[in-house]
């Protein structure tokens, strides 16, 4: 929760610090790169799996597409700490499975 | 001579004991008992009592979702191998129990701490309390006592409760749930049971998804979504498959054959 209210104050300096990056004509530093992929994974985590409780509106298309966004998620996933790793992984697997099993059950009916 | 028959006397005696691999009946649980969950992945190790979670305290206040998809608690017990540090990070327990969150106007307390020294000690067992004298806070008759009555399980018609608003399960953790459309009401189903003479099962898609939304039980517990695919028997059930993953365990057992058995013959 803590992380969560200092998250614009984090995104206010990520931008800071790469524009005073662009500005000496420099790249951004390596640390902010992994901090916006870092977000960048739970903002996809959060688009992919917020979609599970529309898959009757869905069509095949639409659940291969997320179950393939899934995939690419995954190995970003394996990079991340002991913990949350765990914990995302297995979310992250429930929406996959359940995408599959609204696939399957469409291609049944 | 007489050893052998004294031997072969135990042995008659005996043996049938030993080969009683089924018929053992088994204690029902107490109604404040019906749910619990002992955790001991990782307790020994840390020479810490095992934890007792009581599920009729927290699904009091709690939607199932919440917990077992958002929160990554497995649906068996011992499965999601908890540890002290998955908690101090912020997740699991840890993601309630931090000390700082607010729920209902009450701060949640702790679960596990980096520093463990003795005046943590009692902190810590308010969870790792296997075997310990403890005095929980909140006591099962007290905290019950206005709930509408059921004969089985917690002896508590959770369903009920919630209809008449005398409990309200929280289903979104801002930073941790994700935010998603409503779900589209399902119809409500038969089932036709496999015994003769057995009233119809009405299965109520809305009622289930209202606690547990879609991912929970599919496909992990019903794998096909075809109802003349899926063929599960009650001795299935009450080995803890299907319906059984919940309904042996937590949510009202199914000893209580009308509750599903429910379409008027």
């Amino acid at each position: 929760m803590e992380r969560l209210k200092i998250l614009p104050f984090v995104l206010i300096l990520v931008v800071v610090i790469s524009s005073e990056g662009l500005w000496r004509g420099t790249h951004m530093p390596v640390s902010v790169g992994v901090a916006l992929a870092q977000e960048n994974w739970l903002q996809e985590f959060n688009d992919i799996c917020a979609k599970t409780q529309e898959t009757t509106i869905l069509s095949s298309d639409d659940l291969k597409n997320l179950i393939a966004r899934c995939d690419t998620l995954k190995p970003l996933i394996d990079k991340l700490p002991e913990t949350q790793r765990k914990v995302y992984l297995k979310r992250l697997q429930n929406c996959r499975d359940f995408f599959v099993f609204a696939l399957e059950s469409k291609s049944d009916k | 001579m007489k050893k052998t028959l004294c031997i072969l006397f135990l042995l008659v005696i005996f043996a049938p004991l030993v080969f009683a691999q089924v018929g053992v009946k088994k204690k029902r649980p107490l109604p404040f008992e019906y749910g619990r969950v002992v955790i001991k992945n990782y307790s020994a190790k840390a020479n810490m009592p095992p934890v007792v979670f009581d599920h009729w305290l927290h699904r009091a206040k709690f939607t199932c979702r919440l917990c077992h998809v958002d929160l990554g608690f497995g649906m068996k017990a011992g499965t999601t191998e908890i540890k002290a540090a998955d908690n101090i990070g912020g997740y699991y327990c840890g993601t309630c129990h931090n000390g700082r969150t607010t729920i209902n106007g009450k701060k949640m307390f702790e679960s596990c701490s980096k520093t463990g020294g003795a005046d943590d000690k009692a902190r810590c067992l308010r969870c790792h309390s296997l075997g310990q004298n403890i005095k929980p806070e909140y006591d099962f008759k007290t905290f019950t006592q206005n709930l509408p009555k059921e004969r089985y399980g917690n002896g508590i018609n959770w369903e009920k409760a919630e209809h008449d608003k005398l409990i309200s399960p929280i289903d979104f953790i801002e930073g941790v749930s994700i935010k998603r459309k409503p779900l589209t009401a399902q119809k409500d189903f038969d089932v036709a049971p496999t015994i003769e003479g057995m009233p119809d099962i009405i299965f109520s898609h809305q009622k289930h998804t209202v606690w547990s939304g879609c991912e929970l039980c599919h496909p992990e517990i019903f794998p096909k979504v075809k109802r003349t695919q899926i063929k599960f028997t009650m001795n299935e059930n009450f080995e803890g498959k299907y319906c059984g993953v919940c309904h042996t365990t937590v949510a009202f057992p199914m000893t209580d054959c009308q509750r599903c058995h429910s379409k008027p013959v």
